[in-house]
């Protein structure tokens, strides 16, 4: 097993930040100064910190202390799984909250979150996630009366 | 203002318990549930607080400010997730302490700082208010630029573990904060063609994302969040933790009062608000503690600090609105409106005119300080049961539950997808040390920064210079030097002894 820090992880953000930098720029090209202003002093600033964070990485690869690994981030790698199951979940409910509504959508991300995380027992499945969205249900609609899509629980319920 | 007028100010209050215990209930419900901001709860009240009696809504709103302040701290200690930006610098030895199993004496320490020293500064702010409301003058658009590179510097240091990324957060969060359009031409900047990215980043979405998915992603690497020790302490977890608490607070009760005043003098400045007055005050209290090595490992000094320092910054939030009318934070100008919708003219011949409301307002945050102590220390023992709960129910519920509350400040689903996007970054930023908190206070100040830096660079007429041209400011840049390098020296020199 290598010895050597594993400095790829340590260029993700950099690497981010220089992307948006740039991006930042490009966007502001055409404006007049005063709407650029903001953004050429800060993004300044950022690209001339990311170059002495992209030196210093390269120095010590250079040296030997480290390589370009990124193992940090997807360690350890039994959650690994269950990380990208949570993030695939979210996006799907955030997907299926115009069709379903909030409760009911809700209530299915949850249960699917808790199967990934390995909850087995279909009465605490679904317990749970009832409990959830039920306040949700009291929070956000029968209270504040916010603006969440309603789907067929918030129908039948109104 | 004799000391009739005093205690008969401070008895009015006291008979206006019925207002202030629900906006000290309805503070503590905002604070801990990130992405409901006072702001907004005020804003969602109007219609009840613009048909009451003036007296009774400024009782109301203040302690529902005040209560949103202390409470904040809650979940910065339990889960390391804060329930608004003034309450990041209270996970940096709020959680450890929770981890080590002292959830209980965190949460005690945590409020109590937060009540006296709020209640201290509330006291020096009702004796020197008319001096005090000077202090803002004399802070220019200049100094505001300066004060916020600084605040962000001071975060760098102290959050991070190296000082570079804590810098490339901090700028990469303030460049983050300037999406959306300028002020003078409405000119769009990077929004990647999101209309919803018009108005600027949404500060709720990013800080659930930044903290709280972000955190949760992280957590489920282990079963609970607290270690096997931590765990045995939580479980006999008793009265006795409270009372441990309560003595910390007694140990440490000069701590408490120098913090707040430090969050005192920066609430006075409009705009720099509790973030920038909590890791002030954090990082004071490190430079000058005999263990400073010992910071972020969970001692109580590490809550106490900005704690007692956030909760500074409420009475001296008020301050330039009550005597000079510029509010000095969103919160103080919904209030704003309220008077003005009642006839109220606020600037120093409020304080002639109507004496029973510019005095009264700082004694109802007093009075409310005081009912608060007794209504929330009882429940820090139930609170800190919720590091008992293992992460596999924890994690779902926080990642779930608080992208829906990232809905609720703009109403638009797009923000949810946007602390989805902030949880990633947050979580690569988690595993590899660049700190979320310098980015969340980036992003933070990003748009008052731009406010500031824009204003200086008109008068200026675009030269840089100006950044340079006060003497108020050149102190200020050498603080921020200082703090850069003074860091550095004393490792140098704790190293070569």
């Amino acid at each position: 097993m290598s010895r050597k820090a594993p400095l790829g992880a340590d260029l993700a953000i950099p690497v981010l930040a220089l992307g948006f930098a740039a991006y930042f720029f490009w966007s502001i090209a055409d404006l007049a100064w005063e709407a650029k202003a903001n953004g050429v002093v800060i993004g300044t600033a950022l690209i001339a910190l990311v170059a002495i964070q992209l030196t210093r990485i390269a120095a010590q690869v250079a040296k030997g202390e480290g390589d370009l690994r990124a193992d940090p981030l997807w360690q350890p790698r039994e959650v690994l799984a269950k990380r990208l199951g949570m993030v695939l979940v979210t996006v799907g409910f955030i997907a299926l909250l115009e069709i379903l509504g909030l409760t009911l959508s809700l209530f299915a991300a949850m249960a699917a979150a808790l199967v990934i995380m390995g909850v087995r027992k279909p009465s605490i499945v679904f317990w749970i996630s009832f409990a959830v969205a039920a306040a949700a249900y009291v929070l956000f609609i029968a209270l504040l009366d916010s603006a969440f899509p309603h789907g067929p629980i918030e129908k039948l319920l109104s | 203002m004799s000391w009739e007028f005093l205690a008969g100010q401070f008895a009015a209050q006291f008979g206006l318990w019925w207002v202030i215990w629900p906006g000290i209930l309805l503070g503590i419900v905002v604070g801990i549930l990130p992405g409901f901001s006072p702001q907004n709860t005020l804003i969602m009240l109007l219609p009840l607080t613009l048909a009451i009696p003036v007296e009774h809504a400024f009782a109301f709103m203040v302690s529902m400010y005040c209560a949103n302040h202390l409470a904040g701290g809650v979940p910065a200690i339990l889960v390391k997730i804060p329930g608004s930006g003034g309450a990041a610098a209270t996970t940096l030895d709020g959680y450890p302490m929770t981890q080590k199993g002292q959830a209980q004496q965190a949460i005690v320490l945590s409020f109590t700082s937060s009540v006296f020293g709020g209640l201290i500064t509330t006291l020096a702010t009702l004796a020197l208010l008319p001096w005090l409301s000077q202090l803002g003058l004399y802070l220019r658009s200049v100094e505001m630029v300066i004060v916020m590179l600084f605040g962000l510097t001071l975060i760098a240091v102290i959050a991070a573990k190296d000082t570079l990324k804590g810098l490339i957060s901090g700028f990469f969060g303030l460049l983050i904060g300037v999406i959306g359009t300028d002020h003078i031409y409405n000119a769009p900047r990077a929004t990647f063609g999101f209309l919803e990215l018009y108005d600027g980043v949404p500060l709720v979405a990013a800080l659930i994302g930044l903290f709280a998915v972000s955190e949760a992603l992280v957590m489920i690497e282990e079963k609970l969040i607290v270690g096997a020790e931590g765990r045995d302490r939580a479980m006999r977890a008793s009265w006795a933790d409270t009372l441990e608490g309560l003595r910390m607070t007694v140990q440490y009760w000069w701590h408490i009062v120098w913090t707040s005043f430090v969050g005192l003098a920066i609430g006075i400045v409009p705009g720099a608000g509790a973030s920038i007055a909590a890791f002030v005050a954090y990082q004071q209290s490190r430079l000058w503690s005999k263990h400073p090595e010992r910071y972020g490992t969970g001692i109580p000094e590490g809550v106490i600090a900005p704690e007692a320092a956030n909760n500074g910054v409420t009475s001296g939030t008020l301050v330039p609105m009550m005597a000079l009318g510029v509010p000095g934070g969103t919160t103080a100008a919904v209030m704003m409106i309220v008077l003005q919708y009642h006839g109220m003219v606020m600037g120093p011949r409020l304080f002639t005119t109507n004496p029973e409301l510019a005095y009264g307002v700082f004694v109802a945050m007093a009075v409310a300080y005081l009912f608060m102590l007794f209504t929330i220390l009882p429940l820090a023992r139930y609170m800190a049961r919720i590091v008992l709960i293992e992460t596999t129910y924890l994690a779902p519920i926080i990642i779930l539950v608080t992208v829906v509350a990232a809905f609720a400040e703009r109403q638009y689903l797009f923000d949810m997808g946007l602390a989805l996007v902030f949880g990633v970054i947050g979580y690569v930023a988690h595993k590899t040390n660049y700190h979320v908190t310098a980015m969340l206070i980036g992003v933070i100040l990003g748009p008052l920064f731009e406010q500031y830096l824009a204003r200086a660079l008109r008068i200026s007429q675009g030269d840089l210079t100006v950044l340079f041209s006060s003497t108020i400011g050149n102190v200020l840049w050498g603080f921020l030097v200082l703090s850069l390098v003074l860091p550095a020296v004393k490792g140098y020199l704790k190293r070569t002894r």
